[in-house]
């Protein structure tokens, strides 16, 4: 474990590599905080939509149909769309009849998130799959080289981030579903459909687990289980941020992927899941509403 | 008879399924196979039931179950290898750790809505097989785990149906012991809880003490109970955390039905014989498993237990409407 100190070329990469990891982040933890703001679903299953975002781009990609990779992104994010609109349907809706729903949509999106993993294990199989990434190559910026990939990737969450905030704020769509999160009842009152708002959140939500499939799947090979740590981590952020603010999960992810990065450097990459629980467990203790949460 | 009949009609069921219970080693005793799945069906009965206690009753969505009883299993195993204390002192200790770490687990956040408890349970049982695999040096022996883990004993090792009995000893015992804690003031505070929260608390109901308690409670059965399990197995690894035992003993509580006492147990029955059934079908196994979970919650969301009683009562009202009784 020696020899960590830090040198500025070795900062700078270190660096670059937080702020890819936060991107990543920042997409998954938007989605699920989307959601869990305005429905009050605490979706376990955001992990396995995100392992079948990459599946379903390995599958249109290299795995049968061999389509023009942009074809099969959108393809991709076009179909992961409607299935979080058809997880609202079958699994959310029927299960909002009963009055203690919120607990129990948690074990149902938990059962449901092992259904989608093993339906992938037995569509898939187990060998693992690789999917190409978005631009090939590298470039040099000062003297660190960067993948081409990992800008696309920084990119890419800079445009859905303020894609997504302009849809909440400016569209009449958005409004609603703002509006549902401050007060479901009153958006009731005033004549708000509670069920499109659900439907469209977790759609947008599964398209938002769907690209960040598409993008962490070049890095890390994709198999069954692969959504589970993006997800702990991605909730660990949505938590700290406070749940259901999105600017807070932004911070939290750009403070989550720096941490990350920092701790991974010096004692290697299997302590990151480990010292997200410990951060967790610290917030919990002193700010339990996390960064920038409000108690209901 | 007489005294049976004299008694209370719930210690009246206790005696029929001890007396069952105790009875079927005399039939399977040669059956190996038959008696290790009864004596899983007694540690996962227990487990279930202890899940149950905090789901159903207290109303905390605890997902880290599955990690006291690794904890459990990993302390009893460490302290009988590495001491060479008796294995059923290793038992209690492996218990008590785990109720010890329930404690700390649940001291931040029992404090806070339910959504947080289950974030950082469920955070604890991902975390777990890092920190195991890991921590070689202090003994948990890696991606292999512990092996050779001293067998339980009187004299010489016990065989299968000695251990058939202590473990339904056990069973009855922690079974006991909950069913206590639920018809218990506890089991009244809850109850108060869950009907009208802010009253209850508006009468001075302590939530956060209660809860803790039955927490940590709850992880010290599980924790007793994943002792028993290495002791019996004489192995444990990492392996025990992944997710399909953990969906296994959850689906036992959901399919028996949350919160109805007795029917996580009846749901550790059903699934442990199915789960053998499907071994054949190794690769669907989890699959069926997280489909029943969704089906159960979403058209049977009091499980098995609660369709009994709705039959029960349907029938008893029968009788009593029907002339000739």
């Amino acid at each position: 474990m020696g020899g960590w100190e830090l040198n500025l070329g070795m900062l700078s990469q270190v660096l670059i590599t937080g702020s890819i990891n936060c991107a990543i982040y920042a997409i998954m933890a938007v989605g699920l905080t989307l959601v869990y703001g305005s429905t009050r679903i605490l979706n376990f299953a955001h992990g396995s939509l995100f392992s079948w975002g990459a599946y379903l781009a390995w599958f249109f990609s290299v795995g049968y149909f061999r389509f023009n990779y942009a074809i099969t992104v959108v393809l991709t994010i076009f179909i992961m769309f409607f299935v979080g609109l058809l997880f609202e349907r079958v699994v959310s809706h029927p299960l909002r009849r009963y009055p203690d729903w919120q607990t129990n949509i948690i074990i149902v999106t938990l059962g449901a998130a092992l259904f989608m993993d093993n339906l992938a294990l037995v569509v898939f199989g187990p060998r693992t799959k690789r999917i190409p990434r978005l631009l090939e190559g590298s470039v040099n910026i000062g003297n660190v080289v960067v993948d081409r990939h990992d800008i696309v990737i920084v990119i890419m969450a800079a445009v859905i981030l303020l894609l997504l905030g302009a849809f909440l704020k400016k569209t009449w769509y958005g409004m609603a579903v703002r509006a549902v999160a401050q007060d479901s009842t009153g958006a009731q009152i005033v004549g708000l459909h509670m069920d499109r708002v659900f439907s469209g959140t977790l759609g947008i939500s599964a398209a938002l687990a769907g690209i960040s499939g598409i993008l962490l799947g070049p890095k890390t090979l994709i198999f069954p289980s692969v959504g589970w740590e993006v997800f702990a981590k991605a909730f660990v952020i949505t938590v700290l941020g406070g749940l259901g603010s999105v600017k807070g999960t932004l911070y939290a992810a750009i403070i989550m992927g720096m941490v990350e990065v920092f701790v991974t450097y010096i004692l290697g990459a299997v302590w990151g899941l480990p010292i997200f629980i410990g951060v967790l467990l610290l917030v919990l203790i002193v700010r339990p509403k996390g960064l920038f949460g409000t108690w209901e | 008879m007489g005294v049976i009949l004299a008694m209370q009609k719930e210690y009246r069921i206790y005696i029929i399924m001890v007396a069952v219970f105790s009875l079927l080693p005399f039939f399977y005793h040669e059956n190996r196979y038959v008696m290790h799945v009864l004596i899983l069906f007694l540690i996962w009965g227990v487990v279930a039931a202890a899940w149950d206690l905090i789901l159903g009753y207290a109303g905390i969505v605890s997902l880290g179950q599955i990690a006291f009883f690794a904890v459990g299993g990993y302390a009893s195993g460490m302290l009988s290898m590495s001491t060479g204390v008796s294995p059923w002192a290793c038992i209690a200790a492996g218990g008590i750790v785990a109720g010890v770490i329930g404690l700390g687990i649940g001291l931040p956040c029992l404090r806070l809505r339910g959504v947080y408890v289950a974030v950082v349970t469920l955070g604890l049982h991902l975390v777990m097989p890092t920190l195991l695999m890991r921590g070689r040096d202090w003994g948990t022996g890696g991606w292999y785990g512990l092996s050779n883990i001293p067998p339980l004993r009187v004299s010489a090792p016990l065989g299968l149906v000695p251990i058939y009995y202590v473990a339904l000893g056990m069973f009855f015992l922690l079974l006991f012991f909950m069913d206590k804690i639920i018809h218990s003031s506890i089991g009244l505070a809850f109850v108060a809880l869950r009907e009208a929260e802010q009253f209850a608390e508006s009468l001075g109901v302590n939530q956060y003490k209660y809860k803790l308690m039955v927490f940590s409670m709850s992880a010290f059965f599980t924790g007793v109970m994943g002792a028993f399990y290495a002791h019996y197995i004489s192995k444990i690894t990492p392996a025990i955390l992944n997710l399909d035992l953990f969906l296994l003993v959850m689906v036992m509580v959901v399919l028996g039905g949350k919160g109805r006492f007795p029917g996580a147990v009846i749901g550790a029955f059903v699934l442990t014989v199915l789960n053998e059934v499907l071994r054949a079908a190794e690769i669907y196994r989890v699959l069926v498993l997280g489909l029943i979970i969704v089906l159960t919650m979403i058209y049977m969301p009091n499980g098995l237990m609660g369709s009994f009683e709705l039959v029960a009562h349907s029938i008893g009202r029968r009788l009593k409407r029907s002339p000739v009784l």
